[in-house]
């Protein structure tokens, strides 16, 4: 029987995060996903690094955290966070007696704020509505999801650590209250196997209820939908924010080329119910014109959620008013040893969030080695020769981008033989090379063309995958790596989760786009009919 | 009178209208569907997504009521193709098919897609007779993936005992970003189309004979001279040559295009270029002006009639609105939709969408009418994805309702 020594179910930052602790302190893991890396609440959020000015009025020791790991990811993490400041935004419909308390709070936290004209505030973001009264600096940064989860699994598993994508838990065992194993599904094949390990951690987020009641432990988790839009250009290179008590529609991101406004609460139905309706969409608009009054006329690029999983004890709030701390559950307390839940929190807290959870697993095993993931980055700066090499093969600003991406692996592409560099570009809007998507294609961790899409951002710019799934599916052919479907199914598989995006804000240019993806792969290719052939 | 919009159905109204003595002027934005298709007509290939068997006129009556085709009717249908297949063989433009039944043409994603006019070889028949399938590798051309391709047409029962190569071959010149354009531009050449036969040539050499050799291309056999060079080369080879139907840029389209473009000079229509349609004057229930904006400033340009063919959602002729509003752009009516933005589309991409029957409600001549039936302005008509009732991807009725619309407008006005 197969056997390790820690097991933890979900690659998200969380999972992820405790993985590369638990490998850096030597401890033998493996880290189950039920389907590709960061494909949950770790890639549905809006790519806000917080500095805290969010939570400083409302809740004093979670502004402390943010601030903090803020400051921690900015210099472990270089090649995941964007680092542009935030804006925090007094509009006409926001009350002024909020901003001294708030000042003061944030001073407490030791988040530096900074106040700036609104005429300066308009000069650098002319988007922004003319109406406002007050705008204050601070540290807010950027931070990529994908590439944040997918650079800590690299880094772990440098250290050893194992990770499993498409593995689903289905059973979890235990004698005489004590751990034994757990039983995993590989989604792929489906064939089930026994896992025998003297630990679990469920960092498992929206779903890490259902995989308590599989060890027949209770947590107190509501997941909590939240809708984001995407737009297709950068209209701010801020985070802009509103300065007022946290509410619905009050964030912009700019992200890549993209922007993101973000969100909504909403109590979901499911882990998985993460389908956003027009009316989050109207109202998100609606919220969002206070501070940028175009952001109707703006493009669109997909609309898409994702449910924070919220800690919600007995008689306590849910949706807004909810905790944003991160709660641990030792299991031994309710009778089960050698099982441990970890959920709530935020993304800019994951890896706090798992020092804690791998300091207690540690503890269980008599572990004394300290945490380290603050000190060490998480991939290696590339060196000047081999960006300068990059650069000659790749436009300028794509060799920085590929870089990023690939952390300690972008020497592998950029030193691949001159006469099949593999420097055409796949896709144009985020610049993905042939090369890049054969290398992430070849990584045991792939499987779909999401897979390759998480990781690369192909088909996540402007095309929204019109140009460049065809092409990703047409070199994935050549290169022979296996892949779960077929071509024709892997391409509709991908254009249908991109569709989805599309539904609710079918009109404008979105529709415009949406006309050419159907004309395209129905009219010109018949994607559809692909069956009708066989007479 | 004035006709707005040089795709399909643009060009075919002017070209009808001009024919029978009417004095025409196009205002062209910019060249339509053409420009991104593949030059094939689809007429009717599904209806409810069961394939359509024999000649698809004879399936229009299986459409529901306000489908254009049935508004129209389909004699005047079968009409407006037979047109076109004349307008074509005048002009010296090649088209197979327009008989028996539709083909199944392939295309660059290794599928077959149904169609009624297509190039001349290019279908599921010149495969199956063939010993031999040599598909050509272009890896300079980012559309172009034989592996996908030879896999896709591999799982094809018909297919499947035949001996398929692949055969790899050198870019014409060295650049980022070659386009099956950019290759077909070049093949027009004389120095074009001589590098394309030596490339092709060692293609052929280096799979092992056939008696019948058909070569799977992207679609680079010239725009200007496609007839000629397709047949040119494959008597030097020895090989029916099939352009696969492929993603933009349109080269079999851009070919229509072309022959269109001259059919309508032939028969005296003026094109004015880069022309933005941006107003229009109606006078109680007739329009009579439309303000362009050309070229050298806006001009307002009268006549008696007008034909709106300016495409829907993808070209601009109808505009969409958060909370379910859409209108027509020249005039502005709002046009009947479902209140609610879910109810626009269906949870499959592929599925027919309520979405893509949006459009322009009319009445028989195509004049265009209210929901409770009134006619708006009656010296306007209008043709090609303007008009509601059809969704030309589930259908692929695209070029055949902009062909049979077009004509009817442009005999009607």
């Amino acid at each position: 029987m197969q056997q390790t020594r820690i097991v933890v179910i979900g690659g998200g930052a969380t999972g992820i995060g405790i993985l590369r602790d638990l490998s850096m302190r030597g401890v033998p893991a493996v880290l189950l996903e039920q389907g590709g890396l960061a494909n949950g609440t770790s890639s549905r959020f809006h790519g806000l690094l917080h500095s805290g000015a969010r939570y400083a009025a409302s809740d004093l020791h979670a502004a402390c955290e943010c601030i903090e790991e803020n400051t921690i990811l900015r210099r472990i993490g270089r090649h995941c966070v964007e680092e542009f400041e935030g804006l925090f935004v007094l509009t006409r419909e926001d009350d002024p007696a909020y901003v001294a308390p708030w000042l003061a709070a944030c001073a407490r936290a030791g988040i530096i704020t900074e106040e700036i004209s609104v005429e300066e505030a308009r000069a650098r973001e002319p988007a922004l509505a003319p109406d406002i009264r007050q705008v204050f600096r601070v540290p807010d940064a950027g931070v990529d999801g994908f590439r944040l989860v997918w650079h800590n699994a690299e880094s772990a598993r440098r250290y050893g650590g194992e990770v499993r994508t498409y593995h689903k838990v289905t059973g979890i065992e235990s004698v005489n209250g004590k751990i034994t194993g757990l039983t995993v599904c590989n989604t792929l094949n489906r064939e089930s196997y026994p896992l025998a390990c003297e630990y679990i951690v469920n960092a498992a987020g929206p779903w890490s209820g259902e995989i308590a009641r599989l060890a027949g432990q209770r947590v107190d988790i509501t997941p909590d939908r939240g809708t984001l839009l995407a737009f297709n250009h950068r209209f701010t290179s801020h985070i802009v924010n509103r300065l007022h008590k946290s509410a619905d529609g009050d964030i912009f991101v700019p992200h890549g080329s993209i922007t993101i406004l973000g969100t909504t609460s909403a109590q979901a139905k499911n882990p998985a119910d993460t389908t956003p309706t027009p009316e989050e969409v109207l109202r998100l608009l609606s919220l969002g014109e206070k501070l940028f009054p175009d952001v109707w006329e703006y493009r669109i690029l997909r609309v898409f959620a994702g449910n924070r999983p919220l800690y919600t004890p007995p008689d306590h709030d849910a949706g807004r008013g909810a905790s944003r701390n991160f709660v641990i559950v030792d299991h031994e307390q309710d009778g089960l040893a050698g099982f441990a839940s970890i959920f709530g929190g935020k993304l800019t807290t994951y890896r706090l969030m798992a020092e804690k959870m791998t300091d207690l697993v540690c503890a269980k095993l008599g572990v004394a080695t300290p945490c380290r993931t603050a000190g060490i980055p998480l991939a290696a700066q590339p060196a000047r020769a081999t960006l300068e090499r990059a650069g000659r093969r790749l436009p300028a600003h794509g060799a920085r981008l590929v870089a990023e991406r690939l952390g300690d692996q972008f020497p592998k592409i950029v030193n691949a033989p001159e006469q099949d560099s593999g420097a055409d570009l796949l896709c144009e809007c985020e610049m993905v090379t042939r090369a890049e998507v054969e290398l992430v294609a070849a990584d045991p961790t792939t499987h779909f063309l999401h897979d390759i899409r998480f990781r690369t951002r192909l088909g996540m710019g402007t095309c929204q995958g019109t140009c460049c799934s065809l092409r990703a599916v047409g070199v994935l052919s050549k290169s022979g790596v296996a892949f779960a479907a077929d071509p024709r199914t892997a391409l509709r598989t991908f254009l249908q989760e991109r569709w989805r995006g599309l539904r609710p804000v079918l009109w404008g240019a979105q529709a415009q786009k949406c006309e050419f993806n159907r004309a395209l792969y129905g009219a010109t290719l018949n994607l559809n009919g692909a069956d009708d052939e066989a007479d | 009178m004035l006709v707005v919009g040089s795709g399909m159905a643009g060009l075919i109204a002017a070209i009808t209208a001009a024919s029978r003595g009417k004095s025409v002027r196009l205002a062209a934005r910019g060249a339509g569907h053409l420009a991104v298709g593949n030059g094939c007509v689809d007429v009717l290939g599904y209806v409810d997504g069961e394939i359509v068997r024999g000649n698809p006129v004879d399936s229009i009556s299986r459409l529901s009521g306000d489908h254009p085709y049935r508004r129209i009717g389909a004699e005047t249908v079968a009409e407006s193709l037979a047109f076109f297949a004349r307008l074509c063989a005048e002009n010296g433009f090649d088209l197979a098919g327009g008989n028996g039944e539709n083909q199944w043409i392939p295309t660059a994603l290794g599928s077959f897609k149904p169609t009624w006019f297509y190039t001349p070889a290019m279908n599921r028949e010149t495969l199956s007779m063939a010993d031999r399938i040599v598909i050509t590798h272009m890896p300079w051309l980012k559309d172009c993936h034989a592996d996908m391709v030879k896999a896709c047409l591999a799982r094809q029962r018909r297919l499947m005992s035949k001996d398929m190569y692949i055969e790899e071959t050198a870019p014409f010149r060295a650049h980022r970003n070659l386009t099956p354009l950019a290759a077909a531009r070049f093949v027009d050449t004389e120095a074009g189309e001589r590098w394309l036969l030596s490339q092709l040539l060692q293609c052929l050499q280096r799979s092992s004979s056939g008696r019948r050799t058909a070569v799977l291309l992207p679609p680079i056999l010239g725009v200007t001279r496609s007839a000629e060079i397709r047949a040119r080369l494959s008597e030097a080879l020895d090989a029916d040559l099939i352009e696969m139907a492929s993603p933009p840029p349109g080269v079999g389209g851009l070919r229509i295009r072309r022959t269109l473009l001259r059919a309508a000079a032939g028969v005296g229509v003026t094109v004015m270029e880069n022309a933005h349609v941006v107003e229009a004057r109606v006078q109680g229930q007739r329009c009579v002006s439309l303000v362009c904006d050309a070229t050298g400033g806006e001009r307002e340009v009268k006549a008696d009639s007008f034909i709106i063919a300016t495409g829907g959602f993808l070209n601009g002729g109808l505009v969409a609105a958060p909370g379910g509003k859409v209108c027509e752009a020249i005039f502005g009516h709002a046009l009947p939709a479902p209140e609610r933005t879910e109810d626009w589309t269906m949870p499959d991409m592929l599925d027919s969408q309520p979405y893509a029957k949006l459009g322009v409600q009319t009445n028989t001549r195509l004049n265009p009418i209210t929901p409770e039936g009134d006619a708006l302005p009656d010296n306007v008509y209008f043709a090609g994805r303007t008009l509601a009732g059809y969704d030309f991807v589930n259908e692929k009725s695209g070029m055949g309702v902009a062909i049979a619309t077009g004509y009817h407008a442009g005999m009607n006005c």
